[in-house]
């Protein structure tokens, strides 16, 4: 089957990723398809690539690239809750005059509407939120 | 106005939070917007502090903070004109069909699975 | 079948009570997260309406130390579980 991820919880700050990722990694053991992961509300804050964890805990930012990686699965980041919360890839930093960047290939911001072709393109989407 | 059940189409959206307290109603509503914008069918459903959303006299709140009542404006503009509340929960607070500031109808619990049931696709906010 | 998912405690949130009426007659829940609190043996009484198409996660019950509280009504699943939960049903509904 193939299959989708909407993940609206922060890193770190609730176990939204934490489900998720282990989700994801138990479907594509299992033989499904993950075609992408859409970030919304707070979860757009996974894309941050700055992010700095103790060395004792599980890198999310790291696990999210390795799931595009190793399965092509795409990480889309909603660009109007990122934009929001200091979340700009480089030509939306030089856009708003910004002298660095948060975001970063493998996370691409896209709209809205892309939430809705993957939701009509996977058999299966499945929400982890806050 | 009561709902005529079965209602169906491609998305629904339940709105369960109250404005300007978070973020999780107007991305809720944005959601519906892109999705009428893509050409889905989309039927809204407010359900327990959601109901709120359809309050009359919301205002802006601190710093000019927008609320939601203006983009509740623009669902007919995109052709959503499946809304749908939750009776008891307008109960709840003491609200009647007039406090609301659009024409929406008011759904039995019973119905809510037929609702869920009906839609390809259910997103909650 | 619809599988609703539900990451809140009935002890401190109502969002299983959305979570319970939106429920068709067939459909599933299944406590993640915080959630899984509703499995616990002196808990499970706010789930008394859909006995026997409750789950819990294990993961999230052993975590928080809990997979000894947990009722025999509810039926545990680890995270293939879940999966095999989600490809049985139609679509899934997330409460939180």
């Amino acid at each position: 089957m193939r299959y989708g991820l909407l993940v609206e919880g922060a890193p770190y700050s609730s176990q939204a990723s934490h489900s998720a990722l282990r989700f994801a990694a138990a479907l594509i053991a299992k033989g499904h398809r993950l075609e992408s992961v859409f970030f919304y509300h707070d979860g757009v804050y996974n894309a941050a690539r700055l992010v700095a964890p103790p060395q004792d805990e599980p890198h999310l930012y790291d696990a999210w690239c390795s799931l595009n990686a190793e399965h092509g699965t795409r990480l889309q980041v909603c660009i109007a809750a990122a934009l929001r919360r200091g979340l700009l890839d480089a030509r939306e930093a030089d856009r708003h005059g910004k002298a660095g960047h948060s975001v970063e290939s493998p996370f691409e911001l896209t709209g809205l509407g892309q939430l809705i072709d993957l939701g009509r393109a996977v058999d299966r989407l499945v929400t982890f939120a806050p | 106005m009561r709902s005529h059940l079965p209602v169906t189409g491609d998305l629904l959206v339940i709105l369960r939070q109250v404005p300007h307290g978070s973020s999780w109603l107007r991305e809720g509503l944005d959601a519906a917007l892109v999705a009428a914008a893509f050409g889905q069918s989309v039927t809204l459903l407010f359900q327990s502090d959601g109901v709120l959303a359809l309050a009359r006299g919301q205002q802006s709140g601190p710093l000019g903070q927008k609320g939601t009542a203006a983009t509740l404006d623009m669902l007919e503009m995109y052709d959503i004109e499946s809304l749908h509340f939750d009776l008891e929960a307008l109960e709840r607070f003491g609200l009647t069909q007039q406090d609301l500031l659009l024409p929406a109808a008011g759904v039995d619990a019973s119905s809510i699975p037929q609702l869920i049931a009906g839609h390809r696709l259910v997103l909650t906010f | 079948m619809i599988l609703h998912i539900l990451n809140r405690p009935p002890s401190s949130s109502l969002a299983y009570r959305d979570a319970l009426v939106a429920m068709g007659s067939e459909d599933r829940l299944l406590l993640i997260e915080d959630g899984v609190l509703g499995a616990m043996t002196a808990q499970v009484r706010h789930f008394q309406a859909i006995d026997g198409r409750l789950f819990a996660l294990r993961e999230d019950l052993n975590a928080r130390g809990l997979l000894g509280q947990c009722d025999a009504s509810v039926q545990v699943v680890d995270v293939d579980g879940f999966v095999t939960l989600t490809e049985e049903a139609d679509k899934t509904v997330s409460w939180f």
